[in-house]
């Protein structure tokens, strides 16, 4: 496994000037200096490169920082407040997060020996100790998170703090975390956990050190915290199952591809530099592109040196003299089947396959349908392609299988025998039907009667029709789930409690519930 | 036969020996309803009988239906279109306790109380429904349609002016109910191609289909041209149907029988000859007011259709003689032929016409002004079958004329002498026709009590009659006809302003009547409402339309006696808002008022009136300044209960 990585870096730090554009600069020690010194943003560390060679930079998140510091003391979820992942590098403000560091490891040492004072005087005093060893944690834990965030932005794979550094912290507080929970049963406990955290601590200054040990010692579990700890913020308090690792595989690319595993060079960028909007910076006032190109043209505004043919000329590869060897990438998110360590690893062909693929598959889907507000994406793109389709014009068979025209749906219907286009609220009825024939008719006769009795209006009509149909899809879906496995609301991707204003209503409105649900 | 029925029942013994069949036997011989009435009211083992053996159902009142179900076990055919206030709740509870497993035919016809639960509720209960009859339901919609699709063994479906359905219901339908023959979608405004295509690859078996009045275009009829079954298609107004249309059925693989292309403004001659080239074995066509000239090559191809062709419609066409010549010759088989305001028909053209057709039984001829005596001549000598003819505005005829008719047709049984400027001798010779059932004399003012009195003691078996304008009719006249003509069901004496009380007490003995217009009598006042009411128990329509005499006594009578009064105009009548608000509350079955200008209601009178008739009343008719004063939730109240509200806004002008 660390062989494995070792490699994958080594490799990608061959190949990654190539993609990054500037491999001039890198290659250029001097103008890397230079371009340190004149303070700009520090947006090309690569896996692999020395870390000495660079100034004490710190991809500082003052403003954020200070924020989860002032919480901290009784808080221990510090990663809502860590979601701003602007990358804004400033010495003073450096200056002052690390002389903040010092206060707060001052303070921790001075209560730590006062306890350990007292400990020898009284035995008694238990709340207090309580209350000591809970200040304790919680400065730790501060500590922690503001080193790791302060020092995050230096390291190669933690130029956004957030996400490398949360899964660490998510890990310590949760071993420190848990012995309170459970009420001191071990008065040792805060000190285990010093000796847990603080060797991690105090390699810090060794950001590669601490990188391999969160990468290999504690990956796989924070791999499976990651997973809920999504970057796009939200927290999922629960790990979601592993098994849908290898379900999201389609148009990511590499599909149905068969390369020998030896023919090709896997590339594994980090995360940070796939969610990264994007990839090109300029070096003097940090502006993005997204393209070489738009970079080139914009270095041009700021001097005359970038305005030379040579300059504004497309870099020529490296590698023009051998070659380009054949790259594959994999996908950072270990267990995936895009990840090189799978057993059937199907490598991604593009980065443009890694973003998508990333994004879909490990990412959080923040971009809602606007008309629907049901469906939820990741890649901005599936939204675009989805809203065009997306809207009241939504034809529905029976079966469940939408079209976006009517013709189209008729001729499904033609095509197949049973198959009927479902009426608006229809689709509900038809599970219903299947699941308790019996039960569910002589709900709706009773319903219907009852409800009409006293002089109906068709005005009514249109809501009792949306209200009996919901209130079927409320029996459905609520009364049944405790029966039928709770873990339904997660498998159920549309399923959201929001949308469907009946399903508010109380069970005890309709006295059928109950039954529906025992039978 | 109900007489010595009666007598048995009245024997009491006799008739309860005979076994529940036999006397069940009995009843399916006696035609009259009332008739039958009768045997059950006499007789407690015919009412067992008919309760064991009653295959068919009208209801007329919501309450008792309940009753009727479980009374009648073994009903096949229920008519619910004349239950007044008829709604889910209703005729779901009506259901839930009966055993409705025969079932076969439901009639909902304008039943707009009833929606998807009251159809859901239906089809559930009867497991053997074939047929069910929607039509003029204008609230139903793809759910209604959709619950009525859950009937999989039905072969006839009337979906006529059920605006809401849409594709989607059709499809619902036609998969739902494969074994479908026939459907009608007239008026059904919102089903489109892509339905109709659904419709034929769904339901092999149509036999009848109409569309009548859709938005369709040439490719439903490529569709519908693929139903090998087909028999019958009415496409009348289906103004995106061209010859192209035409051209794709004629080659299609119906076998097809009866064409409708009436009122399709872009079908041409050159179409219907296409269609008649892939179909030679058409019996009907009806090509009316579509048609603007006669092209020679359907001319032609019509006589291909010389044994087939048994019904030709040609209104509104431009026919010289020569055309209808061809026509004689071409189709010696035509049974009925109209040729309805068709410009250029002459003596001639209608005596070549009929020398080769000697089985025409219907003639329409309305409006052809040229036709004289002589046309009805050669009619009388080459068509002894004649049952209808219909000659309005036919105003060159004369009495000479009708007398060949009624001395060769001694079949008629309808005709319409509408401003034919006929008299009463005309109406001697007339009576000759003891079969006629329709006797149509609308503005023919010469027309007095002398000439229907002819008609009363001869034609005994006439059901309708009309008097429209003859204002020479005076009380005598309806003195005879209560006498001679017993059967009379329909009777117009509008603007026969020379009749008063005393000719409505004579009326009263019309014990069948069921459609009275008596617009514009200015002379009758509420005692002879009264005794119209009273006599006449059938009455199911009634227009007293300026009838200003008539005030609150009239409908008090009404109120009491007339119960089964459907529709009721009584517009300009000097009735208040006691009256009115009593007539509706007290008549369950009414549905369809018109009240304009009712001057001496109350607008109070009007809110209580319609309050108490609210979910009953289906059609209202009333000034649209009512729209403004009546309170919302009433007018809600009544759109909820399927009502529909014409508004009218005309100035109030007395006119005799």
């Amino acid at each position: 496994m660390e062989g494995g990585l070792r490699r994958s870096s080594e490799t990608s730090c061959k190949a990654l000037p190539s993609m990054s554009s500037n491999s001039s600069m890198i290659n250029d020690p001097d103008q890397q200096g230079g371009r340190f010194n004149s303070m700009d943003q520090s947006c090309f560390a690569r896996p692999g490169q020395s870390f000495p060679a660079f100034p004490p930079l710190f991809g500082v998140q003052s403003s954020s920082l200070y924020l989860p510091d002032e919480k901290i003391g009784n808080q221990f979820e510090p990663n809502s407040s860590l979601n701003n992942p602007t990358v804004d590098w400033d010495p003073q403000t450096m200056l002052s997060n690390l002389s903040f560091l010092e206060q707060k490891i001052k303070q921790v040492k001075d209560i730590v020996q006062s306890m350990s004072s007292r400990e020898s005087q009284v035995v008694g005093g238990c709340s207090e100790v309580q209350a000591k060893q809970q200040l304790v944690t919680a400065d730790l834990t501060c500590i922690i998170i503001q080193l790791i965030s302060t020092a995050g932005s230096l390291l190669p794979s933690m130029k956004n703090p957030l996400l490398s550094s949360n899964p660490a912290i998510r890990h310590l507080s949760n071993t420190l975390g848990s012995p309170m929970g459970f009420g001191f049963s071990c008065n040792q406990q805060p000190n285990t956990n010093d000796e847990v955290t603080i060797p991690e601590i105090s390699k810090t200054p060794d950001y590669e050190e601490l990188m391999n040990s969160l990468n290999t010692t504690t990956q796989g579990e924070s791999d499976e915290l990651m997973k809920c700890q999504n970057p796009c913020g939200g927290e999922g308090s629960e790990p979601i199952p592993m098994e849908d690792h290898d379900v999201k595989e389609s148009d990511d690319g590499g599909e149905g591809e068969n390369l020998p595993p030896g023919s090709y060079v896997v590339l594994q960028l980090d995360k940070e530099e796939i969610l990264a909007p994007h990839t090109h910076f300029c070096l003097i006032c940090g502006k993005g592109f997204k393209r070489d190109a738009n970079l080139r043209m914009h270095m041009r505004g700021h001097g005359d040196e970038y305005k030379t043919p040579a300059a504004l000329a497309k870099p020529s590869k490296d590698s023009s003299s051998e070659p380009a060897p054949v790259t594959r990438y994999s996908c950072p998110y270990v267990g995936c089947k895009r990840n090189k360590e799978h057993k059937k690893f199907q490598p991604l062909k593009t980065i443009l396959c890694v973003k998508n693929h990333y994004k879909r598959s490990h990412c959080d889907k923040s971009y809602t349908c606007s008309r629907c507000n049901t469906k939820k994406f990741s890649v901005i793109a599936d939204l675009k392609t989805h809203e065009k389709h997306c809207g009241r014009d939504k034809w529905l068979c029976s079966c469940g299988t939408t079209f976006s025209r009517k013709d189209k749906l008729f001729g499904h219907v033609a095509l197949f025998q049973g198959h009927t286009p479902a009426l608006p609220m229809d689709d509900v009825k038809v599970t219903r039907a299947s699941e308790q024939p019996q039960d569910s008719e002589a709900m709706n006769m009773v319903g219907s009667i009852g409800y009409n009795f006293p002089g109906s209006s068709s005005d009514d009509i249109p809501n009792l029709d949306m209200k009996m149909a919901d209130d079927t899809r409320y029996f459905s879906s609520l009364s049944f789930d405790p029966c039928f496995g709770g873990l339904d609301d997660f498998t159920r991707p549309g399923f959201d409690i929001s949308e469907n204003p009946f399903s508010f209503m109380p069970s005890g409105s309709c006295s059928f519930g109950p039954q529906n649900g025992d039978s | 036969m109900s007489e010595e029925v009666q007598r048995y029942g009245g024997g009491g013994g006799g008739v309860g020996a005979l076994s529940l069949d036999l006397l069940g036997q009995v009843l399916d011989r006696v035609r009259e309803p009332r008739d039958r009435k009768a045997c059950r009211l006499v007789s407690r083992a015919f009412a067992r009988a008919e309760a064991a053996h009653r295959r068919a159902l009208r209801v007329l009142r919501r309450e008792p239906l309940p009753r009727l179900l479980r009374t009648f076990p073994a009903l096949e055919r229920l008519d619910l279109s004349a239950c007044a206030s008829l709604d889910d709740a209703s005729l779901a509870a009506a259901l839930a306790g009966a055993d409705l497993a025969g079932i076969r035919r439901v009639c909902l016809a304008r039943a707009n109380g009833v929606g998807w639960r009251g159809l859901d509720a239906l089809v559930a209960a009867c497991p053997k429904l074939e047929a069910v009859d929607l039509s003029h339901c204008v609230g139903a919609g793809d759910r209604e349609v959709a619950a009525v699709a859950a009937a999989t063994g039905l072969r006839e479906l009337s979906l006529e002016k059920c605006l809401g359905v849409t594709d989607m219901g059709l499809a619902k339908v036609v998969v739902g109910c494969p074994k479908l023959e026939k459907l009608s979608l007239k008026w059904c405004r919102e089903i489109s191609d892509i339905g109709i295509d659904l419709l034929s690859k769904k339901c092999p078996e149509l036999r009848s289909l109409d569309i009548s009045y859709l938005k369709v275009g040439n490719e439903s009829l490529r569709s519908i041209s693929s139903l090998e079954k087909l028999e019958e298609l009415a496409m009348v107004c289906c103004s995106c149907i061209d010859d192209d249309g035409l051209e794709l059925l004629s080659k299609g693989s119906n076998s097809l029988q009866s064409v409708d292309v009436s009122r399709s403004d872009h079908v041409t001659s050159q179409g219907l000859a296409s269609l008649i080239d892939g179909h030679n074995f058409l019996q009907k066509l009806n090509a009316a007011d579509c048609l603007h000239e006669m092209g020679q090559r359907f001319l032609t191809n019509l006589a291909k259709l010389k044994e087939t062709l048994t019904v030709l419609r040609l209104d509104g066409l431009e026919v010289s003689a020569s055309v209808l010549q061809a026509i004689g010759e071409g189709c010696n088989n035509l049974v009925e032929i109209s040729l309805s305001k068709c410009n250029g028909v002459t003596d001639e053209g209608i005596s070549s016409l009929v020398a080769r057709c000697s089985h025409l039984r219907v003639i329409d001829l309305t409006c052809c002004h040229l036709l004289t005596d002589n046309a009805l001549d050669s009619i009388a000598e080459n068509c002894k079958m004649v049952e209808c003819l219909r000659l309005e505005s036919c105003s060159s005829i004369s009495e000479k004329g009708l007398e060949q008719i009624a001395i060769c047709c001694p079949n008629l049984k309808e005709i319409d002498l509408t401003d034919c400027r006929v008299n009463d001798a005309a109406l001697q010779h007339l009576a000759k026709c003891s079969e006629l059932l329709i006797l149509k004399l609308g503005l023919c003012s010469s027309v007095s009590d002398k000439g229907l009195a002819f008609i009363s003691s001869n034609c005994g078996k006439l059901i309708e009659l009309d008097l429209y304008r003859c204002t020479s009719v005076t009380n005598d006249a309806l003195a005879a006809l209560a006498n001679g003509c017993k059967k009379i069901k329909m009777l117009n004496l509008c603007y026969c302003n020379k009749i008063t009380d005393s000719g409505l007490g004579h009326l009263g003995s019309l014990e069948e009547l069921t459609n009275l217009e008596l617009r514009c009598l200015v002379r009758i006042t509420g005692i002879g409402i009264s005794s119209v009411a009273i006599g006449c128990k059938n009455l199911i329509e009634l227009d007293l339309k300026r009838c200003y005499s008539i005030d609150d006594a009239g409908l008090w009578a009404l109120a009491r006696y007339a119960l089964n009064l459907r529709q009721l105009t009584i517009s300009y009548c000097q009735v208040t808002g006691l009256g009115l608000c009593h007539l509706l509350s007290s008549l369950r079955c009414l549905q369809d008022v018109k009240m304009v200008h009712l001057s001496w209601v109350s607008i109070e009178g009007f809110e209580m009136a319609l309050r108490a008739a609210c979910g009953r009343l289906k059609k209202l008719k009333m000034l649209s300044g009512l729209k403004s004063v009546l309170s919302p939730e009433l007018l809600q109240l009544l759109q909820a209960f399927g009502c529909r509200i014409r508004w009218v806004n005309k100035p109030l002008v007395y006119k005799d």
